[in-house]
């Protein structure tokens, strides 16, 4: 009920957009070339609902592969970031630059020196989506208050003690903002990869599908990247809820 | 028991705290008071081994006639805030000194969950912090303390944070669960009622820079320290403490 009154305000806008949408085609008599309707668009889908569903696959492995690396990676970078200042300040502003590097300009390259194997779009799901989460784990650590490290250190706590006791923990929170906000690039970043070279994979679709003037299935190979975003970051969601302390507990009770 | 020798605390060109000394006795509860500013906390912070890394102290520590170093195991130290852990309970927050201390988490559970009725915390060994009121926070981060059987206890304000009335009641109670092991405990405080109340001892400090301007010995037993019993100690504290203000 929670989630219904929480999602309701979302739906009536997409319908409220939807029907707009719908009525300036049906009054505009545009061509449906340039704008399909949104039921053409759901035709399109449910006609080639096999082939939308292979590709679909093909690029949910990809970015569930690329996304859990590049969990992983962040960890591990954020973990020596947190412990060497000095490699905290080398390599912060290098992350940083990593970011600013076009995607349209990096994704080509990937393919031209990885081919058109996983690696390329496993790689580039790594390089978009770890930044966030490097800088929210980061800062997480870093948001321990102080009173919680001197009750620590004047137990005799080491460093490391330190962090698995409290800086991981305290953490949590931002870690699962950053992830949400990698979540949101993962499929993006997945599907630019496949743009730029690849056999099967939403990205492939839509250049095929935009090669034959078909907007309609470029619309709904669209509309099935945003539904695969919304449950990943519905999954994150659910995950973070049950991982937390107080939620097993009261569960296992 | 426990002796500091010539303790200077510096902040760059400033001094904080000056050849400052003292001893704390086995058994004794010795309360520090003296105007904000004047050094309290960083006295302790620096006893605890967690002095800010802008600050830095010079001076001589002796446990027991030896060279301490701080943090020492044999010191334990509570912080103006409770620094109850929100995402461990009750009970794990209690366990936190006894397991970084290397004792085998079960062993320190079963000494924590002993000590549960005792603080009056019973059937809250599952809660977590956000679940227990201001008070019970406030023993369960006494239980933390006190369960490291440490021969020193550092408390820096433990009751800051609480209300007029609990504050009252948390003051008899922490008495009567120190009274039960001897140790040595120095509390910092504001309040000159609290440290009269409760101390066997008051030392009164003064700041620019901080050092001890009395070391005030209070004989009356705990249960005759009524208003008019301590009415002369308080007045001459009051004044001493007033004309340090600026």
């Amino acid at each position: 009920m929670t989630s219904v009154r929480y999602l309701f305000p979302s739906l009536v806008l997409l319908a409220a957009f939807l029907a707009i949408w719908e009525g300036y085609v049906a009054l505009t008599d545009v061509s449906s070339l340039v704008l399909p309707a949104p039921s053409d668009v759901l035709n399109g889908l449910w006609v080639e609902r096999y082939v939308i569903a292979r590709h679909t696959l093909a690029t949910l492995g990809v970015a569930l592969v690329g996304f859990s690396l590049s969990v992983i990676f962040a960890f591990v970078v954020s973990i020596l970031l947190h412990f060497s200042g000095w490699l905290r300040r080398g390599m912060m502003p290098l992350l940083v630059a990593s970011q600013t590097v076009p995607i349209v300009a990096l994704a080509p390259l990937m393919v031209l020196w990885f081919g058109f194997g996983l690696l390329p779009k496993v790689l580039l799901v790594i390089l978009v989506t770890f930044f966030p989460m490097v800088v929210s784990l980061t800062s997480g650590y870093a948001s321990l208050p102080r009173a919680f490290r001197d009750q620590l250190v004047s137990m005799g706590a080491t460093r490391w003690v330190i962090f698995r006791r409290a800086a991981l923990p305290s953490a949590r929170a931002q870690f699962f903002s950053g992830l949400r906000i990698s979540a949101t690039y993962a499929i993006v970043a997945t599907i630019f990869a496949e743009y730029a070279g690849a056999r099967r994979g939403l990205g492939i679709y839509i250049l095929a599908a935009k090669n034959n003037f078909r907007a309609d299935l470029v619309l709904s190979a669209v509309f099935v990247s945003a539904c695969l975003t919304l449950v990943l970051l519905t999954v994150i969601k659910g995950i973070k809820r049950m991982t937390r302390r107080r939620y097993r507990r009261e569960n296992n009770a | 028991m426990l002796e500091v020798r010539g303790l200077t605390i510096r902040t760059g060109a400033e001094t904080l705290v000056e050849d400052l000394s003292l001893s704390l006795a086995e058994g004794s509860l010795t309360c520090l008071i003296g105007p904000s500013g004047c050094g309290k906390s960083s006295v302790v912070k620096w006893l605890a081994g967690v002095l800010a890394p802008e600050l830095q102290a010079k001076g001589d520590a002796l446990i027991d006639g030896s060279t301490a170093i701080f943090p020492h195991r044999d010191i334990a130290y509570q912080p103006q805030q409770d620094t109850l852990f929100p995402w461990l309970t009750a009970a794990e927050n209690a366990c936190l000194g006894l397991e970084i201390g290397g004792m085998e988490r079960r062993a320190a559970r079963d000494r924590v969950d002993a000590l549960f009725p005792t603080f009056g915390l019973e059937g809250h060994e599952e809660s977590f912090p956000d679940q227990l009121s201001g008070g019970m926070r406030q023993r369960a981060a006494f239980l933390r303390t006190i369960v490291q059987d440490a021969r020193v206890l550092l408390l820096d304000e433990p009751f800051s944070a609480l209300d007029a009335v609990t504050r009252l009641c948390m003051q008899d109670w922490l008495v009567a669960r120190l009274a039960e092991r001897p140790r040595a405990v120095l509390m910092v405080t504001h309040d000159l009622y609290e440290a009269t109340q409760m101390a066997d001892r008051v030392l009164v400090m003064a700041g620019g820079p901080g050092r001890i301007i009395a070391d005030i010995p209070i004989s009356t037993p705990s249960a005759e320290r009524s208003e008019t019993a301590l009415a002369e100690i308080r007045s001459s504290l009051k004044l001493m403490l007033l004309k340090e203000i600026p």
